[in-house]
């Protein structure tokens, strides 16, 4: 049972055939939309009940139109408000004209558009001159969805069912009454007891968005919205193409891997060809790996949605985000790979990994014509470094997801060292502390500041990933899954490949436990830290053009060593660190720059 | 009884409010002057005095009060040219303030670049030592490393220290004991800032970047307050000077100094606090209080009569501020805002002409259309007699450079271009006054609005009626209103301090020395305004969240508790209400964690009887000066003006109108009404 996810996605056509608009009045409407898609989105934040909706940002919305087009979103995550259009489309086929004013619907199955099962998509149409105009959908990733364990990711079963309830497209409201015999059953199909408060929340906000666009309908007038929304999807689409046209016509591939999956199935592979054909692009991951026997795939909606987002941050930022730029990327991924998975595979934790490989290989590719900004927005952990135990303050266990802020995977751009802690498009999470979360868990945070050395040498310099030693003061078990160490992330334009990722559990004890690719369940005693030395940025450019002024203020940050200033960027620096002496050695500088562009140019 | 003196210094001028002892209040406004911002205070009080007929040093002698508001602070982080600032910081936590727990504010670009450095990476010194969430030494304070940090610090050519030690605010021993060990090295610091003094409680980054923005700010910041004691003392002054602060209220120079970062966006606030006393008066205790001046839309939720506090998520300047502030929002969107066309769409701001070049009508030499040139193509202000009779306006030089940037690009007339310009001005106000609404989950349609600054009066109808507002209140002082503001702000006192514990594990003693601790320190510091002890409220409470969350509530503390086991429980099941009512939600089966206390106190001071001068025709007829076209609609209409200045107390006017004030214009739609209240502001009815 799955529907026709490439049908679905296809390029839907406008709502009228050239209705003349006032270009004053499509601006205003399209400003009432983004901000209409803020104000559900915030109202997530502020009757949701669990910390995942309320605090750490994992919600969007998005408006679409009647086809099913992607008029405003708001600013989320990034992967999760693409994947808002699928599964509203597919709504809109299933249910045709048995929608109604009043309905609001949910939906979250792989397999019908939907990324993976703990993303709820909460809509609602919006009816003007009695026909449906608008929908409203509100987008957030729950911290349960049943299965056989909890919290959403089961890298245990190697099929959909065990992950959690699959729910295609359903009524929850019908016409402004709460359908109690649907959402007891969501109810108890989830271990969460906010569960129903997370889920009324997601329903107020549909319900608001779709309260307000009525009043823009009204104001405005059907007609007058339905021209707004075509003229501003048509000319963002327009600005996608102008773009995209200053790129040379051409295919260009790159081929990518994933360490291994949570089963230690190794080198997971993504081939992608990225063609640009007069401002059009097309994504083909034709030839990408389609093992039946591994564990983690990325549903079709995910695969999708982590392609428009990558683009996106090659492209300008100031492009809207809509479906005039969604529909001018086509996305082909063969039935069968790891990006489009068989029916009934499990998709969980493939959002992580392979989901972000396809953001790697995207922008690889497009190194070859905008190299610039082609910089992978993606990160390189398996599933976080999960802590457990019994709390003697309590007496009661506790589970520590080692969710606090850490440096890693962070690559630079032309112009801009790689800084901050992660990659520009999760910026918008917000990450735990040191001071609260040990007050919440029996442990003590002992570093995680930038390991010298560890980002990517480049004429821009990729960020240093961090030392992160955690010592626990209790017996505790870990377990997690550890990617990013055979294949770092890559440099871009000829910059040098972060430091690969490496945890050590018992770390300092007479008996370490290297992580190869799962730790299932190892114990620590009490004292004992674990260290993940976190993988570093790609660099960008060759290391031998960074300006050696800015190659000395790194050492004197202690970025880069004095050794790794010469062994990398070719600079020899002369004095000494501690008495802040140092000095660059110009002569030997020029000299030994030459020779190594020399001997890369004999290598070839 | 003397005279008592508001002083709010803008980008532009320094607005000057004074009220005389037969309570008559003056309006002036004087030249900023940003290199020096005490000389264009100084002279401002020079034209006052002659107001009142008086020689400076007399008027000096004689004023019972001086009140400040100053943006040394935000001009030093705007430009980033604070003092060389280092940071002695806990071992292994040398790079939170880079971290910023994973925050960035563009999710779409790679290249987005980093806020500048306030410490380099090298001037940030770890320092072994280690405390645990109760304060108990893990490791202790390596001395050595202190005294060989200060010296590398000194040797970079530090002048300002902050130290940021981990759960400091429980134990401040070690950050104690390190500014010690810095004064013994380096005595001729400039400053030191402990992360305990100025943000105590947690978390790490929050602490760290606010602690690091006092100490860049706080050199420039006490040398000027000195400087200007110094003058207004030379001047004969023999009072108090206050200092306004970001959450609303004054305190003396010595806290100000001590606590610099609490003057960071303090201007706008001072035009909220106007606002909220000249609503009071009239009635009026929910709205939006709207400041539109020439490159900045200042905006405020004000409910119950209080402004809407922030205490967390406040970020200036790129930097995280831990400190309670009036949750005042700023957008690019200001007469100055320059409009263009992008691939056709027409846009406006946030790129603004400010006051140089400024708008293109005022014919300084700007040659980009913007708002102001659009009011003055739609009639709304006048092209002679603007500011005061000062200035006119080169209505030709905006058509023609509308119909160039926006009507010809889009094929349409300089009316329609003018309009268009308006509208999407008024847009983008409306939905930034819709996003601030929602995220305290407020309705507009329940408030009213009060518009103030140099452009509120012009655009004030039109944003209520995109957002659906029926009342809208324009004071008569509304373009100095942040000179009121600063002069009617009361003493304040709003702090939080960190104490973690699941609340059925809290340690009663504890809490009861937090209180103390709290209460003291408050009474210390208002010690210098000698205020009397009726004039003074204290209100604790305990900030509480469910585990998981970042955002706390303040939950409201009896008098003398001995937190036992019965009240701790009631003050549970008050998180819990709290909760529900705010939140619509709670968790009774969830035990809720207590995150610290925080304690808000007040020293009231005087406020004056009315706000401006109000003239003396109760009929509006009398005080008609002519007809002009002005656009509400694609048709121009034959609109009557009237002189503001001649207007008192009970005049109606319908509109449409235009009523001038001599630095701003009422702009009144048709099937609007306005009316002259008692204290002088427009009651406009839409």
């Amino acid at each position: 049972m799955r529907a026709d996810l490439e049908a679905l996605a296809k390029p839907r056509p406008p709502l009228t055939d050239g209705v003349e608009i006032d270009p004053v009045v499509a601006e205003v409407i399209r400003g009432g939309m983004e901000t209409i898609c803020f104000e559900m989105a915030v109202y997530v934040s502020r009757t949701a009940t669990t910390p995942l909706l309320n605090q750490s940002n994992e919600r969007n919305a998005s408006i679409l139109d009647a086809n099913g087009r992607c008029a405003a979103v708001s600013v989320g995550i990034p992967q999760l408000m693409l994947a808002s259009a699928l599964p509203v489309r597919f709504a809109i086929e299933h249910f045709g004209d048995d929608m109604h004013p009043g309905d609001v619907y949910l939906a979250n199955d792989p397999y019908h558009g939907g990324g993976h099962l703990p993303d709820y998509n909460v809509f609602a149409p919006v009816f003007a001159d009695g026909r449906r105009v608008l929908m409203a959908s509100i987008q957030c990733h729950h911290g349960d969805t049943g299965g056989s364990v909890p919290g959403g990711y089961n890298v245990s079963v190697n099929n959909i069912w065990g992950e959690g309830l699959r729910v295609p497209a359903m009524k929850v409201v019908d016409a402004g009454v709460e359908r109690t015999d649907v959402l007891e059953m969501m109810a108890v199909n989830n271990r969460q007891p906010g569960h129903m408060g997370d889920l009324r929340s997601q329903i107020g906000s549909a319900q608001l968005g779709a309260e307000r666009l009525g009043q823009i309908l009204e104001r405005f007038g059907a007609e007058t919205v339905e021209a707004a929304v075509d003229y501003f999807i048509d000319s963002t689409g327009r600005r996608f193409r102008d773009e995209v046209r200053g790129w040379p016509d051409g295919t260009y591939t790159a081929e990518v891997f994933g360490d291994h999956d949570p089963w230690g199935n190794p080198d997971i592979r993504i081939n992608v060809a990225v063609t640009v054909d007069d401002g059009r692009l097309v994504v083909d991951f034709t030839g990408t790996d389609d093992r039946d026997e591994l564990q983690a795939w990325s549903s079709y909606g995910n695969t999708r949605a982590y392609s428009i987002a990558q683009v996106a941050c090659i492209t300008s930022p100031k492009i809207p985000k809509n479906e005039g730029f969604f529909e001018s990327i086509e996305v082909i991924v063969p039935e069968g790979c790891v990006l489009n998975p068989p029916y009934g595979k499990p998709v969980s934790a493939g959002t992580h990994h392979p989901g972000t490989e396809v953001g790697e290989a995207i922008a690889l590719a497009l190194q070859a014509v905008a190299p610039e900004r082609a910089v992978p927005q993606v990160y390189k952990t398996g599933i976080p470094t999960i802590m457990t135990g019994e709390d003697p303050r309590t007496g009661l266990p506790f589970t520590d997801h080692s969710a606090e802020t850490h440096a890693g995977w962070c690559t630079a751009a032309a112009g801009m060292d790689a800084w901050g802690a992660q990659n520009a498009s999760f910026g918008n999470l917000w990450k735990a502390t040191t001071e609260i979360n040990e007050s919440l868990y029996p442990h003590l945070q002992l570093d995680r500041d930038y390991r010298i050395d560890s980002g990517g040498p480049g004429q821009w310099r990729g960020l240093c990933g961090a030392h992160y030693i955690k010592r626990t003061l209790v017996p505790c078990e870990i377990y997690t899954y550890v990617v990013g160490m055979k294949y770092p992330m890559p440099g871009v334009a000829g910059g040098g490949d972060g430091a690969p990722n490496k945890l050590t559990l018992r770390y300092g004890s007479d008996d370490p436990f290297v992580v190869q690719h799962t730790a299932d369940r190892v114990p620590m005693e009490a004292g004992q830290s674990f260290n993940f030395d976190y993988g570093g940025g790609g660099g960008w450019g060759d290391a031998l053009d960074r300006d050696p002024t800015a190659v000395l203020d790194d050492v004197l940050d202690e970025y880069v060593s004095v050794e790794g200033a010469e062994r990398d960027y070719g600079v020899v620096l002369t004095g000494s660190l501690e008495d802040l002496t140092l000095e660059i050695d110009e002569d030997a500088t020029a000299a030994l720059r030459e020779e190594r562009r020399n001997g890369q140019g004999e290598q070839g | 009884m003397g005279y008592r003196v508001g002083v709010d210094v803008g980008g532009t001028f320094t607005d000057l409010l004074c009220v005389t002892p037969e309570g008559e209040v003056l309006l002036d406004k004087a030249p900023s002057t940003t290199e020096d911002q005490s000389v264009g205070v100084m002279n401002g009080l020079a034209q006052l005095a002659e107001r009142v007929d008086l020689p400076l040093e007399e008027f000096c002698s004689q004023l019972e009060i001086v009140v400040h508001g100053t943006t040394v602070g935000d001009n030093t982080m705007i430009e980033m040219n604070g003092a060389e600032t280092g940071l002695l910081v806990s071992k292994g936590h040398r790079d939170e303030i880079e971290l910023r727990r994973g925050f960035k504010e563009e999710i779409w670009d790679p290249a987005f670049p980093a806020p500048a450095a306030i410490a380099r990476r090298r001037a940030r010194i770890p320092i072994p030592e280690r405390l645990n969430y109760e304060g108990d030494v893990i490791e202790a304070l390596d001395e050595e490393a202190v005294r060989r940090g200060v010296r590398r610090l000194e040797k970079l050519g530090v002048r300002s220290i902050a130290v940021m030690f981990l759960f400091s605010f429980v134990n401040p021993e070690h950050e104690r004991r390190a500014a010690e060990i810095i004064l013994e090295e380096f005595p001729d610091v400039e400053r030191i800032s402990l992360s305990h003094e100025v943000m105590p409680r947690g978390p790490e980054y929050e602490r760290v970047s606010t602690t690091l923005v006092n100490a860049y700010i706080a050199p420039k910041i006490a040398k000027y307050i000195n400087h200007l004691q110094t003058q207004l003392r030379t001047a004969g002054y023999a009072g108090q000077l206050l200092v306004m602060q970001s959450t609303g209220g004054v305190m003396p120079p010595d806290y100000v100094s001590r606590r610099a970062v609490s003057t960071l966006a303090s201007g706008p606030t001072g035009g909220v606090m106007g606002a909220a006393l000249a609503a009071g008066r009239a009635g009026v205790s929910d709205f939006v209080a709207m400041d539109m001046g020439g490159t900045s839309f200042d905006v405020c939720l004000v409910r119950d009569d209080r402004p809407e506090i922030k205490t967390d998520w406040i970020w200036r300047y790129r930097y995280y501020i831990g400190l309670p502030m009036v949750d005042v929002q700023s957008v690019g969107a200001g007469g100055g805002s320059i409009a263009y066309v992008d691939q056709g769409t027409l846009l406006v701001g946030p790129e603004s002409a400010g006051s140089q070049p400024g708008p293109v009508c005022y014919g300084r030499g700007g040659t980009r259309p913007t708002v102001t040139d659009a009011d003055v193509v739609l009639g709304y202000l006048p092209a002679d007699g603007f500011a005061a009779g000062r200035m006119s306006l080169d209505i030709d030089g905006a058509r023609k450079a509308i119909a160039r940037d926006v009507g010809d690009p889009l094929g349409v007339d300089v009316i329609e271009a003018a309009r268009g310009i308006a509208r999407i001005v008024n847009a983008n106000m409306a939905n930034e006054t819709r996003r601030i609404l929602a995220s305290h989950g407020a309705d507009p349609a329940e408030l009213s609005l009060i518009a103030y600054g140099g452009n509120g009066a012009v655009h004030a109808w039109a944003i209520a009626q995109e957002l659906g507002i029926h009342r809208v209140l324009i004071p008569k002082g509304a373009p100095a209103f942040s000179a009121l503001g600063v002069l009617v702000a009361d003493y304040v006192i709003d702090q939080v301090r960190s104490y973690v514990a699941p609340l059925s594990h809290v340690n009663p003693q504890r809490l009861i020395d937090l209180r103390s601790a709290l209460v003291g320190e408050v009474r210390r510091e208002f010690e210098p305004a000698g205020l009397s002890d009726d004039l003074i409220d204290v209100d604790l409470y305990l900030q509480m969240c469910y585990q998981g969350q970042n955002f706390d509530m303040s939950i409201p503390l009896a008098d003398g508790s001995g937190f036992d086991e019965d009240e701790m429980a009631e003050l549970g099941e008050l998180f819990h209400q709290h909760h529900e009512a705010d939140r619509g939600f709670c968790f009774r089966e969830q035990e809720p964690l207590v995150r610290g206390m925080r304690v808000v106190a007040r020293g009231h001071t005087p406020k004056p009887d009315r706000f401006a001068e109000l003239g003396t025709e109760s009929d509006a007829e009398s005080a008609r000066i002519g007809t002009r076209t002005a656009y509400f609609g694609p048709e121009g209409l034959d609109v009557p003006v009237y002189d503001g200045s001649l207007l008192g107390v009970g005049a109606e006017i319908a509109g449409p109108a235009l009523v001038q004030e001599p630095f701003t214009v009422v702009v009144l739609p048709p099937e609007s009404t306005a009316r002259v209240d008692a204290d002088g502001n427009y009651v406009v009815e839409i």
